[in-house]
């Protein structure tokens, strides 16, 4: 009898919010729809909403390679820096490997996330501490690569790179990139063993080692994920900006975390999936636009997200599983 | 004889397991009331009860003649009923003296700030009622375990200076980790607190139950069966009242053991680790049961988890169908066909907020071969054909296991072992916490495993249990193996033989 655990009846509040959580976020994005619209129609004309998913595609690919990590019940801090190395990256070598120098960027993420997840995993470091570590790192690898600078791609050395903001039927080439992540998530999260896995170990990590499941390869894997996509995300963020720098992913980290838990997933892991990632993703574009069309200041912007992230965090959290808050 | 501390029809549920059914014990002042009964007959729950660890469904609680409500361990304690807990509640990295005053420093702060030298002052008085000579300032985690003991019982008596009242002190099995000096230390120092307390003493051991106490009390499947003063009554007297009707041989399902194969799966040799156990042989077979009995600290807990991975071996050798090999970790252990049915089924059992089905494939996922994903369709046919075979009660196969009660939960434990097709299964106290009739489902499974060709681990709490279901037995004491007994059906040990080499 030792081991059994006294639930105490707070099981009806428990329920409402659980059925909330799962709902919320799509109701949101509805709300958040149909307001803006109401209040400034002219969003929804075809060039500002191709801005504004092209916005939400890099977030939602940053977003998306973190979910692995956290669905497994860790953290990567280091994202916003291996965008940023990565669009450094392609800025230094465009003159060089003209396109090659993105797959080259994307391999520089996912050595990045190897590195931070063996640190985590062999070192038995927490990841929060080992990703803000790492994330110092690669931060100062951009910055001594890039020689302090932004630099714009054509002065890389590299006359004609229109290829890099390509455009399919009008539409740009990130956001089909976005949507390729999505795709390719979801069959990753739900076909792949590592899927299964990964929500298995942030959802119950002893049991699932004592199971047999190598907890450990699976937490590296979340890592490379996290920081290819994170790479991807600053390839994508350097097409817009036609230029790479090391700040270039500055004040990304929040939303991106944001729109992680925003749409739904536990920030202890276990349940939650890249799907609601991207509806998060949406709903936090959709504010920052409404943010800005009302004027509020950009810096002012990260309060905002600030509040949302613990509101969302409140709504999601099953408190039942965690008497203990740290 | 007034009672000090009563219980009247107290009920007490947890999901899906009712732990105590109608309780009525009364404790009187300055006595020694023992309770004793199996794993799972509702001792620790009743005391948990009563130390406000525990608030009960239905009934009442009685203390110095008025019905009281205990909301968590301070109330119990500003009531003055203390607890000194079977699993050490000693907080490892603070001082004696902050461990007997934890939560209560309060008396000790002038303008904030923590007077340490009366803090530390109170703390040596405290000791010196327990008689132990252990200088307050020591850090916990440098103490004995029997000196932690005694430490827990001090904190339990500091409650006299609290509270204005008769002290009623709760000991859940403070014994078992004991050397026999320190457990006549323990009992003087007990027969002296009568005179200011009333306590009750749980123990598995018989004996001591009956020299330190004046009644006692059996329970059984969450009810008091007995009630009978200590004096002019036998330790097998109290045998046949705890354990009852279970002397039934088919309880154990004896009749289905039938013998198992020649054919050795496992052979350990010499095998040791560090100073937890030291020199194991034994050969298992194809469809054995091997049941391993041996008190905490015996070595055998220790031992069953190397087997599985989670503690390598340090000496000696151990081998699977004929190759030696070292598991280093669960996923090695799973890999040479070991399964493990863990103690602690809620922590390392079970994902409990995951499906019931995702449990069951946990250890082994349905995968399409060709593209290496997981088949989905295959899963759920999976899933439905297990929840036929092994009867599991649950609503659906995508219910959380959370939701399911103890007995259903430890068949999905099996059912992820029986899907990963393992040859040997370590069952670490399979049925701690079911209720009898769970207990019948799980023997039968252990025999239609074992009929299958399973090779089985046992270790359990109860001798009963393991003589009933074994076809062969290691004894353990002090981490050595002490004895060997072959258990046919017809030709059972003794519990009490086997006893000679645990203590």
């Amino acid at each position: 009898m030792d081991s059994v655990s006294d639930i105490r009846p707070r099981k009806a509040t428990a329920a409402i919010l659980h059925r909330l959580s799962l709902f919320a976020p799509g109701l949101i994005l509805v709300v958040l729809i149909a307001v803006i619209g109401l209040v400034t129609p002219e969003v929804f004309s075809f060039d500002t909403l191709i801005v504004v998913l092209a916005d939400t595609a890099v977030l939602f690919v940053l977003a998306a390679g973190v979910t692995f990590v956290i669905m497994l019940g860790g953290i990567d801090l280091s994202i916003q820096a291996v965008a940023s190395l990565a669009s450094v990256v392609v800025a230094a070598l465009v003159g060089l490997l003209g396109f090659w120098s993105v797959p080259a960027a994307v391999l520089v993420g996912a050595l990045a996330g190897l590195t931070s997840g063996l640190i985590h995993v062999v070192l038995r470091i927490p990841s929060f501490i080992a990703t803000l570590a790492t994330s110092g790192v690669y931060v100062a690898a951009a910055l001594i690569l890039s020689g302090g600078r932004a630099v714009t791609l054509t002065q890389a050395g590299r006359a004609d790179v229109e290829w890099i903001r390509a455009t399919v039927l009008g539409i740009p080439a990130v956001i089909l990139v976005g949507a390729a992540v999505a795709v390719a998530s979801f069959f990753v999260q739900r076909y792949t063993a590592f899927g299964r896995f990964s929500t298995a170990i942030g959802a119950g990590e002893e049991a699932t080692w004592a199971s047999g499941v190598k907890v450990d390869k699976h937490k590296v894997i979340a890592f490379v994920l996290s920081g290819t996509f994170a790479a991807l995300a600053g390839v994508m963020l350097t097409a817009r900006m036609s230029s790479g720098s090391p700040e270039l992913a500055n004040q990304l980290l929040l939303p991106a975390i944001a729109s992680v838990i925003v749409g739904g997933t536990a920030i202890t892991g276990g349940v939650g999936s890249v799907g609601r990632t991207l509806i998060g993703a949406l709903i936090v574009s959709l504010v920052r636009i409404g943010m800005t069309f009302v004027g509020v200041d950009i810096f002012a912007q990260q309060i905002v997200f600030g509040v949302i992230l613990i509101l969302a965090v409140v709504v999601t959290i099953d408190r039942g599983k965690i008497p203990i808050v740290k | 004889m007034t009672a000090l501390l009563s219980t009247r029809r107290l009920s007490k549920a947890f999901v899906g397991v009712q732990a105590l059914r109608d309780v009525s014990v009364d404790i009187g002042a300055n006595e020694v009331v023992g309770l004793i009964g199996e794993n799972g007959a509702g001792k620790s729950t009743l005391m948990r009860v009563f130390a406000g660890v525990y608030g009960p469904t239905s009934g009442e609680i009685i203390l110095h003649g008025e019905a009281v409500q205990l909301r968590n361990p301070r109330d119990a304690a500003d009531h003055g009923i203390g607890m000194v807990f079977q699993e050490q509640s000693l907080i490892l990295n603070l001082t004696v003296a902050e461990n007997i005053y934890l939560g209560r420093e309060g008396s000790f702060c002038r303008g904030g700030l923590i007077d340490w030298r009366r803090l530390n002052g109170a703390a040596r008085r405290q000791l010196e009622k327990v008689s132990v000579d252990i200088d307050p300032r020591t850090r916990a985690s440098e103490l004995s375990f029997a000196a932690r003991q005694m430490v827990e019982l001090a904190k339990a008596l500091s409650l006299e200076e609290l509270v204005d009242r008769h002290l009623v002190i709760l000991l859940d099995e403070p014994t078992s980790v004991l050397e026999q000096k320190e457990i006549d230390l323990l009992f003087a120092r007990v027969r002296d607190l009568k005179q200011r307390a009333s306590l009750v003493f749980v123990s598995h051991r018989l004996d001591e139950v009956l020299e330190l106490s004046d009644r006692v009390y059996v329970m059984k499947d969450g009810e008091v069966v007995a009630h009978l003063p200590a004096k002019g009554t036998s330790t097998s007297e109290l045998h046949q009242l705890m354990v009852g009707r279970k002397l039934n041989a088919e309880y154990y399902r004896e009749s289905k053991q039938r013998r198992c194969s020649e054919e050795v799966v496992m052979r350990a040799s010499g095998l040791s680790a560090g100073d937890a156990y030291r020199d194991v042989d034994f050969a298992l077979r194809k469809g054995e049961v091997l049941g391993i009995a041996g008190v905490v600290g015996s070595g055998r807990e220790e031992l069953a988890r190397t087997l599985f991975g989670m503690l390598p071996h340090t000496a000696g050798t151990l081998e699977v169908d004929g190759q030696s090999i070292v598991l280093k970790r669960p996923s090695d252990a799973v890999r040479a066909g070991i399964g493990y049915v863990p103690r602690e089924r809620r922590v390392e059992g079970l994902v409990l907020f995951l499906s019931v089905l995702t449990n069951m494939t946990l250890a082994k996922l349905p995968m399409v071969t060709r593209t290496r994903t997981i088949n989905h369709a295959a899963e759920r046919s999976l899933g439905r054909d297990w929840v036929k075979k092994l009867r599991i009660r649950t609503p659906s196969t995508v219910t959380l296991c959370v939701n399911l009660s103890g007995g259903n939960q430890q068949k999905v434990v099996l059912t992820k072992w029986m899907n990963a097709n393992s040859r040997i299964l370590i069952l670490d106290h399979p049925t701690r916490g079911l209720d009898v009739g769970a207990k019948e489902e799980v023997y039968e499974l252990i025999r239609d495993l074992s009929a299958n060709g399973v090779a089985i681990i046992l270790t359990s709490d109860t001798l009963e249990e393991t003589i009933g279901l074994c076809h062969t037995i290691l004894v353990m004491r002090d981490a050595r193996i002490t004895a060997r007994f072959d258990a046919p059906p017809t030709q059972k040990p003794s519990q009490l033989a086997l006893i000679k080499y645990m203590v």
